[in-house]
């Protein structure tokens, strides 16, 4: 068959029920791209001969290398057999972390050719290809592959393959089955619930439960794959033959004189030939005989690769060509290697492109076909039910079951993903071959540019001008350059209604569109009112898709894939195109595989970047399922499905889309510091205090070393430490708050804010005014705070609060308990009616709150934030300041002083002379009296903050300190068979289980896990090459946790040291971290520099 | 050992001495390399990891062992022991290789974090990496000096890097409320110093948010505070304008 031109598939285009549109799915390597290349060459693209070995839709150069397709391309083809077909093919890859590009194909078809590996059997990818099909409704037929591998690998009798192909049969039907059970289960589930609610508001106690209901009732025959029912094809790719039962009961019907419709019947089963009596009998297998399927069909394959593989018999291959009326040219016939001969033969005998695309062309619908369920579930956006959408919305479903190519039929097309394409492979940017006239002009411009090089060798002087002229020609060549290598986006897309035109004016409707907040009565034409997530555009231009070429188009009717350019800067992954504003946007592609591995992206010259957050930018628009974003911590983050997908982004950064050197490294992990209650057991579980401690090997440094001078810590933790010159007493004790109140805080961060932002503004004798809901949001939050703030320790507690930290809105707070120190409360805005009674601030009052800020912003394990700690101030003596507070107006001072804390940071790097000009950063007529205050230690209100965030560091260290690791939830869903080996790669990883179930009516199990963040680099890898890939796990940030360990926790006791040695540094988790972080940031971390003198090196270097 | 060492010069390998001078005598001790700064920080507990042997010497390559009476009236006693600890906490040493290496080494990564927290992209008003700045800080060649205070030295470093990558100063917000007699004077004087007025209002007395450079908040801060007698008055906003969570790059 010749090549197909390119007005044939534009006018097989027009005729919407000749259009199939599929795409191939299957396991990782089970011979999807080898069968697009057999499709492919039946139209004569590439020739037959490279069939197998080309590869032709993967044209990206790590997709051959690898060797495994990384995309989902499209290519379309003409098929004959008495009508005329379109088909729109898709390959989509088979490897896990691309499971987003077969979404993207998925939704674009409507019939999906699933291949097996007929030694593999099915896989789990198998498994999760039919059930993407099955979600997207479309019809799913089956190729098992690779049956050459069972005559020559396996070397099985046809007798033992055709019960293999048996029990494949059967798994791959067990699967469509499950899928269908636990659709119906789910159904009646939701049915039952229904019932359920109905029942109680009836409030009728009998409850009938309908066991019968659901399985039974449901029919389900037409799922199952069977080849008597045509949906079968029996192929080996690689040697280019595959056959459906049908055509060999048309063989044998005429051969054996019995009618076709029996064969097909009885071709596949347990069926066997009644020689004597020339009747086909059921029972094969009872009765030891062979069954048709192997004595007609599978004998006859067998001995041909016998004839031509294993014995190499010439003459009888040449009997058994004759035999089928097949013409092999003498050129195979020599040829030492087998296989040529043996391809050469069967691909003519039983051509696989004919097997399949017959198949395909019979067995799945035609976009016309659409079936209304389908339009339905498309069209309905996440929760909401179609009968909700609008009226005008639900109209449009007409339009979809028509499928009509009419001029008034409104245009509905679906941008299932972007592409990028390099310019140069546009067809507008293509070369052609020259015509004669170009050729002539372009030999007369060399001649010219000779003749000027030889003038300009000529006369030396003009040289320099010559140069002159040269710097903007050089200059012209460079932006043509830059602008060649400018990458071009494709939507790749689907029309399912109308006919898409060029220049073609349209909606985009972004995913989260939303067509009931359109104004009445708007079209195409008019000028648009500003609508979220919708932007109208015009065509530019629209490509057929070849594989790896383009075709351009004018127009695309009804039902095709196609592509679309110039759509970059309204789509930016997935998109809606209409012509009527009142079209709801796709139901989002159901990913299978979420993106999981994160990796912080760097450039290697720390100059380049912006070309990488561009390029960046890029990447997100051209792969579903890869996230880029940037942290607070100024990481670039690169989330993907897997190791693969990650190298591929990885390369594509690298060579497309920002075009410099990078590196990927482990994402920071950050931590939270907190303290808790003094444990009651010891490491080794025994009651703490009862057992008598053991003589400290090592010299512990003692407690006091510990602690500077000027501080005083006493037995319950409360620490008191005096200003340097003498002033001022701060006494402050650190006590953990309970769970419930952390959690509170962190998910009240806005309300804190508010308030803090009302106080700050009553400071100033201002209001701020905040709406009622927002009060009332507030009210529920302090009657929350209070319910969980019970017992003694916290009597009042609430009304008590000074500030939040850390940046004033943290989950730290400061509690006033300062006997005889009113302050107004932080609740103030609540209470803005009532007449605040005489609360005064205290002078430095904002000093006190900066030094917990900074306290809380930074802890002593490793200067990570803290969280879930109370600071309460006990006591606070000033000398000084009782006769300034007087004097001093309150508000000034308050807000005076907050600049100190800056001074205090400024001044060492600044001028490390702390002048005396810092001192006078007080009030009007604090100025004078403050000016006493100051003395070689620096500003008094600095002095202060340090102090206080001094006292705050010690209180926490007098505690019992935990580190808190961030955790993620994890959500895995593994197979029975895979269960042990997930609960050991969680268990490596500090994971901990926290529920396991079955999912109704599958053998999958559902395991909800925890798992630390610092673990959890390399986490999906391991998880998935452990299970084979059966289980696929998802993660999701939920909490922070307390790590049980203590860093610094040295054994003490006799039954510790049995248990852990004198190091003990094998198991402190908590340790490890820390450690780690102190590293990262440069501070000091003990450990020895050698760990034993004796065995360094005793040479001295320059011996 | 090479060959060509002559056989009556004995080196000493794997050997730190630690000198001390007290009571107008010389008293050394000899240590393991790599292990006294270990010992002062406290991460080395076991005296005799640190230690060659308990004893105090007046020279340790000639290996005069000092006289017991010395000991005892520089150090008050005559156990060994007690003295070596004594001259190991407070005598003068010789830092080998490898504890320069680490020093250094953690005087960079403190110097790149410092940095790191100090700095944004001025694009993108986010922080860099400290691994970023570590990187940019290798490639101006910058190279740590010990005896300079880390934040000295990172902030020598900003001044560098301004010129190989885009990097900033985060700025401090600021908020100033002047009286409307100073207020136009002092404008004109701040303008220089201030980088970006976000808000300006002017009605009966001037108020401005505005962000500025840190390094001119000492300078800002006292020209408020001198030119109008205290009447004026300055409030920080936020100590870096950052940006606040996370993006999501689209």
């Amino acid at each position: 068959m010749g090549h197909t031109s390119l007005e044939k598939i534009i006018a097989l285009q027009k005729k919407t029920p000749h259009i199939r549109n599929l795409c191939i799915l299957a396991h990782v390597d089970h011979g999807k791209t080898t069968l697009a290349d057999c499709l492919v060459a039946s139209n004569g693209i590439i020739s037959s001969r490279l069939a197998g070995k080309l590869r032709y839709l993967d044209s990206r150069e790590d997709e051959q290398i690898r060797g495994i397709t990384m995309k989902s391309s499209a290519i379309s083809l003409h098929y004959t057999t008495g009508n005329e077909y379109l088909i729109n093919l898709i390959d989509s890859p088979g490897h896990v972390d691309f499971s987003s590009e077969v979404s993207t194909a998925v939704r674009l078809c409507d019939g999906a050719i699933v291949v097996v590996d007929a030694v593999e059997g099915v896989c789990p990818q198998t498994q999760v290809v039919l059930r993407q099909a099955w979600l997207e409704n479309i019809r799913p037929v089956l190729v098992i592959n690779k049956i050459d591998r069972l005559i020559v690998e396996l070397k099985l009798t046809s007798q033992e393959a055709y019960t293999h192909l048996q029990k494949i049969l059967e798994q791959v039907n067990a699967v469509t089955g499950s899928l269908f059970t636990s659709k119906v289960l789910e159904e009646r589930a939701e049915k039952d619930a229904e019932a359920q609610s109905s029942c109680t508001e009836n409030g009728s106690g009998d409850q009938v439960y309908d066991w019968s209901a659901g399985l039974e009732e449901t029919d389900d025959s037409d799922l199952y794959f069977s080849p008597d029912r045509g949906n079968v094809v029996f192929a080996s790719a690689i040697d280019g033959w595959g056959f459906s039962i049908h055509q060999f009961a048309e063989m044998y019907s005429q051969k054996m004189g019995i009618r076709s419709s029996v064969l097909l019947k009885t071709l596949w089963g347990d069926f066997y030939l009644n020689a004597k009596a020339k009747k086909i009998m059921k029972g094969a297998q009872s009765k030891g005989k062979k069954p048709l399927f192997v004595q007609l069909v599978l004998d006859n394959i067998w001995s041909m690769y016998d004839a031509v593989v294993t014995r190499r018999d010439k003459e009888k291959v040449e009997k058994m060509v004759t035999s089928l009326g097949l013409k092999v040219m003498s050129r195979d016939l020599r040829h030492s290697d087998p296989k040529v001969l043996l391809s050469a033969i069967c691909s003519q005998w039983l051509p696989v492109s004919q097997a399949v695309l017959s198949m395909v062309c019979e067995k799945l619908p035609s976009p016309a076909e659409i079936s209304a369920e389908r339009v339905e579930k498309l069209m309905s956006v996440g929760a909401r039910r179609f009968d909700s959408l609008p009226e005008q919305t639900q109209e449009l479903k007409k339009a979809f079951l028509d499928c009509s190519a009419d001029e008034t039929a409104p245009v509905i097309v679906f941008v299932s993903k972007m592409f990028a394409v390099d310019s140069k492979a546009l067809p507008q940017n293509k070369q052609r071959p020259l015509t004669q006239e170009e050729i002539a002009q372009r030999r007369e411009q060399a001649r010219q540019r000779h003749a000027e090089r030889q003038a300009a060798n000529q006369s030396a002087e003009t040289l320099k001008g010559t140069e002159l002229n040269m710097l903007p020609t050089a200059l012209s060549v460079k932006t043509a350059v830059e602008e060649d290598n400018k990458e071009h986006f494709v939507a790749f897309a689907r029309v399912y209604s109308g006919v898409l035109r060029k220049g073609q004016k349209v909606f985009v409707l972004g995913p989260k569109y939303d067509p009931s907040l359109l104004p009445e009565g708007c079209s195409a034409a008019d000028v648009l009112p500003s609508v979220p997530h919708m932007a109208c555009c015009t065509v530019d231009s629209l490509y057929l898709l070849m594989g790896r070429e383009l075709e351009e188009l004018d127009e695309v009717p009804t039902g095709n894939v196609l592509g679309i350019g110039g759509m970059e800067e309204f789509i930016l992954k997935s998109a809606t195109i209409s012509t009527s504003p009142s079209c709801p946007p796709f139901t989002p592609l159901n990913f299978e595989a979420t993106p999981i591995v994160r990796v912080a992206v760097e450039p290697k010259h720390p100059s380049e970047m912006p070309k990488l957050v561009r390029g960046m930018r890029l990447l997100n628009q051209a792969d579903p399922c890869a996230e880029v974003l940037i942290q607070e911590t100024g990481e670039h983050v690169l989330v993907t499905a897997g190791e693969v997908h990650l190298q591929r982004c990885l390369d594509d950064l690298r060579e497309r889309f920002a075009k410099i050197e990078i590196s990927a490294s482990k994402p920071i992990i950050p931590f939270r510091e907190t303290v808790i209650r003094p444990p009651k057991v010891d490491m080794v579980n025994e009651d703490m205090g009862k057992q008598q401690k053991v003589a400290v090997i090592h010299q512990v440094k003692e407690e006091q070393t510990k602690y500077p001078e000027g501080v005083q810590v006493d037995s319950t933790g409360l620490v008191t430490l005096t200003t340097p010159n003498k002033m001022a007493t701060v006494g402050v004790r650190a006590i953990p708050l309970p769970e419930e109140v952390t959690r509170l805080l962190e998910d009240n961060v806005e309300l804190i804010r508010t308030m803090e932002q009302f106080s700050l503004f009553a400071w100033e004798d201002k209001t701020l005014d905040i709406n009622q809901k927002i009060l009332e949001n507030i009210q529920e939050f302090k009657v929350k705070l209070e319910s969980n703030l019970q017992g003694r320790k916290w009597r009042g507690a609430v009304e008590r609060i000074w500030a939040f930290g850390p940046r004033r809105c943290g989950p730290n707070i400061l509690l006033n308990s300062v006997e005889g120190y009113r302050r107004p409360s932080v609740w103030q805005c609540l209470e803005r009616e009532k007449e605040t009674e005489k609360a005064e601030i205290r002078d430095f009052d904002n000093s006190i709150a900066s030094g917990f800020q900074l306290a809380t912003l930074s802890g002593p394990m490793c200067e990570e934030p803290l969280m879930g700690v109370c600071f309460s101030v006990e006591t606070w003596d000033m000398k000084l300041s009782a006769p300034l507070a007087q004097q001093d107006s309150i508000d000034e001072d308050s807000q005076t002083a907050e600049p100190n804390i800056d001074n205090q940071n400024e001044s060492s790097d600044t001028h490390e002379t702390n002048a005396s000009s810092a001192s006078s950063n007080r009030s009007r007529s604090g100025a004078e009296a403050a000016g006493s205050s100051v003395d070689c230690y620096g500003p008094f209100s600095g002095q202060l903050i340090a102090a206080m965030k001094e006292a705050c560091r010690y209180a926490f260290q007098a505690k019992p300190q935990r580190l808190m690791a961030a955790m993620y939830t994890c959500e895995i869903m593994a197979t029975a068979e895979v269960l042990g080996r997930v609960y050991a790669v969680l268990s490596k990883r500090e994971g901990r289980v926290l529920q396991e179930e079955m999912k109704e009516g599958t053998d999958m199990f559902i395991i909800k896990a925890v798992l630390p963040v610092a673990e959890s680099f390399g986490f999906a890898d391991e998880i998935r090459k452990r299970t084979s890939g059966l289980a696929s796990p998802q993660l999701v940030f939920s909490h922070w946790e307390v790590i049980s360990s203590d860093p610094f926790w040295v054994p003490t006791t006799e039954e510790e040291y049995l248990h852990f040695g004198e190091k003990a540094d094998s198991s402190n988790q908590a340790l490890k971290y820390m450690n780690a972080v102190r590293r990262r940031k440069g501070l000091y971390v003990e450990e020895k520099i050698v760990e034993h003198a004796e065995k360094q090196r005793t040479l001295s270097k320059n011996k | 050992m090479s060959i060509f060492t002559p056989t009556n010069q004995i080196r000493l390998t794997n050997v730190a001495v630690v000198r001390m001078k007290k009571a107008g005598k010389r008293f050394e001790i000899a240590c393991y390399k790599n292990k006294v700064m270990s010992w002062r920080s406290g991460a080395e507990k076991d005296l005799d990891e640190v230690l060659q042997t308990h004893t105090v010497f007046v020279n340790v390559s000639k290996g005069q062992v000092a006289k017991r009476d010395d000991l005892s009236s520089a150090f008050g006693t005559e156990d060994l022991t007690e003295a070596c600890t004594q001259i190991l906490a407070k005598g003068e040493l010789q830092v080998s290789d490898r504890e320069r290496q680490s020093q250094l080494e953690h005087m960079f990564r403190d110097i790149a974090t410092i940095v790191a927290e100090k700095c944004v992209n001025p694009e993108t008003k986010r922080p860099y990496t400290v691994i970023l700045i570590e990187r940019a800080m290798k490639d101006i060649h910058f190279s740590v000096k010990a005896n300079k205070s880390t934040k000295q030295q990172a902030l020598e470093v900003i001044k560098q890097l301004q010129q190989s990558i885009q990097i900033q100063r985060a700025h401090m917000r600021l908020r100033f409320v002047l009286p409307a007699r100073d207020g136009k004077r002092l404008k004109e004087k701040l303008r220089p110093l201030i980088k970006t007025v976000e808000n300006e209002d002017f009605t009966e007395q001037l108020e401005m948010v505005c962000l500025i450079d840190p390094g001119c908040f000492r300078d800002i801060d006292e020209l408020i505070r001198c030119e109008t007698k205290g009447k004026g008055t300055l409030e920080v906003l936020s100590l870096k304008d950052v940006e606040e969570g996370d993006e999501k790059l689209e």
